[in-house]
């Protein structure tokens, strides 16, 4: 509502619950490039000196850029399987009839809601049994299963809103059920398409317990495993360090997001207008 | 479709199976997960002769022989070694026996060309030794050859007996659910756990609320900062996330700086009060989920009846109370069941916070104590059997909260007959 006016009260309540939001990550700016002062939060001295884990590998870490190189893999691999199987999926749920179609829906929508943390013990010793355990492929191939109830559940819900009457034309018309998906209904969904993409994108970019589970080796390892092995690590306690470190890892993220939120909001909103 | 339905069946079908099949066994990271396994160790050579094994045969089991013969000669070749170094063991030490390891290494000193790393030599008398012991068989056919190849011969009646003191695999067990029912530690981890999720959801829910109202109380631009503020912790990644929490409440922090200027000691305020800051750091990110959902349900109130309102003389808190709220219950108790479910089985934030600590169980709550049984802990042995009996309690709460949804969201509606057949 426009017509609000400055409920200065009201203004001042949220600024102070939300300030440790605030203040964290504009500290994280700040102590990514300063020498840290243990007396005082205020910086003292520019330095770069905590940024050295780009040129330089920290003792007993490994190197950074095995783990940005996984992260990438890992999140692009993930959002390449989720789209595909889920706007085939989805449209298949949507708009066909095959035996078995209400079960599976139902299967799928149950595990929508169920989370899937639940069951990392029992995938853990499935993948250790059929050797997948500690790749990048066992990992990926995780973390899309499931997320792809989710994707599933997206898209046939942007299908639903697709008019039959497109589809009943380009029947007529003589088109196949193929062409008539990719070529008249696909592009229509393609918000939904985006929005399931950056939502999967981002969700593979931040995953940590997975990776730290399934892919924790130094060959395998994702950025988040990485900076949570560097906090944890006895011998440094260098708020520097990790803080330059979480910047590198977030900055792509944050990037992806303000330039993508317009598009991800779609996934709220669901389907094509009018 | 099939593709889809195959990765849904195997990564979440069958591990939900799975985990009540793990429950019923004594896997861990002793037995090993997959099936039998022979073994005779030091250990078991001991307990064999308490078991009543004959001495003789004992000895034999803990017999070590090192053999230069042709199998042990193509297993050294295997190596990687140096070719020179292969000929002269060819030459030299074909045919040659040692009875232990140090006989091996003194006369491996003697060559021109050496192994100069302990690696090596350890490689080469892995290759020429001849013993059962500490050799894995998966078989008890297997098991009864490797005896004969190592020239001990036992009647059936003490091969029975030793298959069963050798097997260290995992066994078929109801043990773990006596064991849930029986620990003290259930209690204490029941009771965390229905704390924290109470007090978070209570957090969640309510700040959620008091974003979504005040924000749409507020001109614009204020709200829209507010709600992309909120929205930062759900967007970054978990790990940087709890470390800016961390830092925030560390004794160097900004909270110690603050209080500090105060008069207050600096501390590890993470430390000093474990259970606000859990619950806070979750209640943060949960608040900006239940925050878009709630500002959007109270955008979908039509404004004619806010206006109504209003011309009535309604205050803004009348309206919240009177109108706003009755009209916002489904999704507040959508977001409600939804969160409890995954606070209930969500570990990630607790686990980098706190990890369960500070001291023994302070903030270990149910999902982290299985992921500690099975995953991950200080005791070495990692108990798998046990920590799937603990996912089941969670599965179960999982599966049953779930459907409540489905009876809850009109399950028939989302899964209406399509209009175009075939």
């Amino acid at each position: 509502m426009d017509d609000r006016k400055t409920n200065w009260p009201l203004t001042l309540f949220l600024l102070i619950v939300s300030a440790p939001i605030l203040i964290m990550y504009v500290w994280l700016f700040i102590d990514s490039v300063s020498e840290i002062n243990i007396e005082s939060i205020w910086p003292e001295k520019f330095t770069l000196r905590n940024w050295r884990f780009l040129t330089e590998e920290i003792p007993g870490h490994g190197s950074v850029w095995t783990a940005t190189l996984n992260t990438t893999i890992f999140a692009t691999s993930v959002v390449a399987i989720v789209v595909v199987l889920s706007s085939t999926a989805g449209y298949a749920l949507s708009r066909l009839k095959f035996p078995f179609r209400a079960p599976f829906l139902g299967i799928v929508l149950l595990l929508h809601s169920f989370p899937s943390v639940t069951l990392i013990i029992s995938i853990f010793l499935m993948l250790r049994m059929i050797g997948l355990y500690d790749t990048l492929v066992g990992v990926i191939l995780v973390k899309a299963a499931l997320e792809l109830p989710f994707g599933i559940w997206i898209m046939k819900g942007f299908y639903d809103t697709v008019p039959w009457e497109i589809e009943m034309a380009g029947l007529q018309d003589g088109a196949s059920r193929f062409q008539v998906w990719y070529k008249l209904v696909l592009p229509q969904i393609m918000p939904g398409v985006a929005a399931l993409a950056i939502f999967s994108f981002m969700a593979g970019w931040s995953e940590f317990v997975l990776p730290l589970i399934l892919a924790p080796s130094s060959d395998t390892r994702l950025l988040s495993v990485y900076l949570a092995g560097l906090i944890i690590d006895d011998y440094l306690s260098d708020f520097g360090l990790f803080k330059a470190v979480g910047l590198f890892y977030v900055v792509p993220v944050m990037i992806f997001y303000l330039f993508t939120q317009d598009k991800l909001m779609n996934i709220y909103g669901g389907g094509t207008k009018g | 479709m099939l593709p889809a339905s195959v990765t849904v069946t195997l990564f979440f079908v069958i591990p939900v199976m799975m985990t009540f099949v793990f429950s019923f066994t004594t896997m861990s990271s002793d037995t090993g997960i997959l099936g039998n396994r022979y073994i005779v160790t030091k250990a078991t050579i001991l307990d064999l002769t308490e078991h009543g094994i004959d001495a003789a045969l004992v000895r034999q089991l803990g017999h070590k022989v090192f053999r230069f013969n042709d199998a042990g000669l193509a297993k050294i070749r295997e190596i990687g070694l140096d070719s020179s170094l292969v000929k002269e063991i060819e030459e030299k030490l074909s045919g040659d026996e040692f009875a232990s390891e140090k006989a091996l290494f003194a006369a491996l000193k003697q060559l021109i060309n050496r192994p100069r790393s302990f690696k090596h030599r350890k490689a080469i008398s892995k290759s020429v030794v001849n013993t059962i012991t500490n050799q894995e068989f998966r078989t008890a056919a297997a098991f009864r050859a490797g005896l004969v190849a190592n020239g001990i011969k036992v009647d059936d009646a003490t091969f029975g007996q030793l298959l069963d003191l050798t097997n260290t695999s995992w066994r078929w067990t109801t043990d773990n659910y006596v064991e849930l029912l029986a620990s003290d530690f259930t209690f204490k981890i029941l009771a965390n756990t229905a704390f924290y999720v109470f007090f978070t959801l209570l957090f969640n829910v309510g700040f959620a609320l008091v974003l979504a109202l005040a924000t749409f109380y507020m001109p614009s631009g204020q709200s829209k900062f507010f709600r992309a503020v909120w929205l930062i912790p759900r967007i970054s990644p978990s790990v940087i996330y709890v470390m800016l929490w961390k830092w925030f409440t560390f004794d160097s922090g900004f909270m110690s700086y603050f209080l500090g200027s105060l008069g207050v000691e600096p501390e590890n305020w993470l430390n000093e009060f474990p259970w606000t800051f859990v619950i806070i750091v979750n209640g943060f990110v949960g608040a900006s989920m239940g925050m878009i959902i709630f500002a959007s349900a109270v955008l979908a109130i039509p404004a004619d009846v806010l206006r109504a309102a209003e011309v009535d003389g309604a205050y803004p808190m009348q309206q919240v109370r009177r109108i706003i709220l009755p009209l916002m219950a489904w999704p507040i108790l959508f977001i409600t069941s939804y969160q409890t479910l995954s606070l209930l089985t969500s570990f990630e934030y607790i686990l980098l916070l706190t990890d369960g600590g500070p001291g023994f169980f302070t903030t270990e709550t149910w999902a982290l104590n299985a992921y500690h049984t099975a995953l991950s802990n200080y005791f070495g042995n990692l108990r798998y059997g046990f920590g799937a009996t603990l996912a089941v309690v969670l599965v179960f709460f999982g599966v049953a909260l779930s459907l409540l949804y489905l009876r809850l969201f009109d399950f028939k509606k989302l899964v209406a007959e399509p209009l175009i057949e075939n």
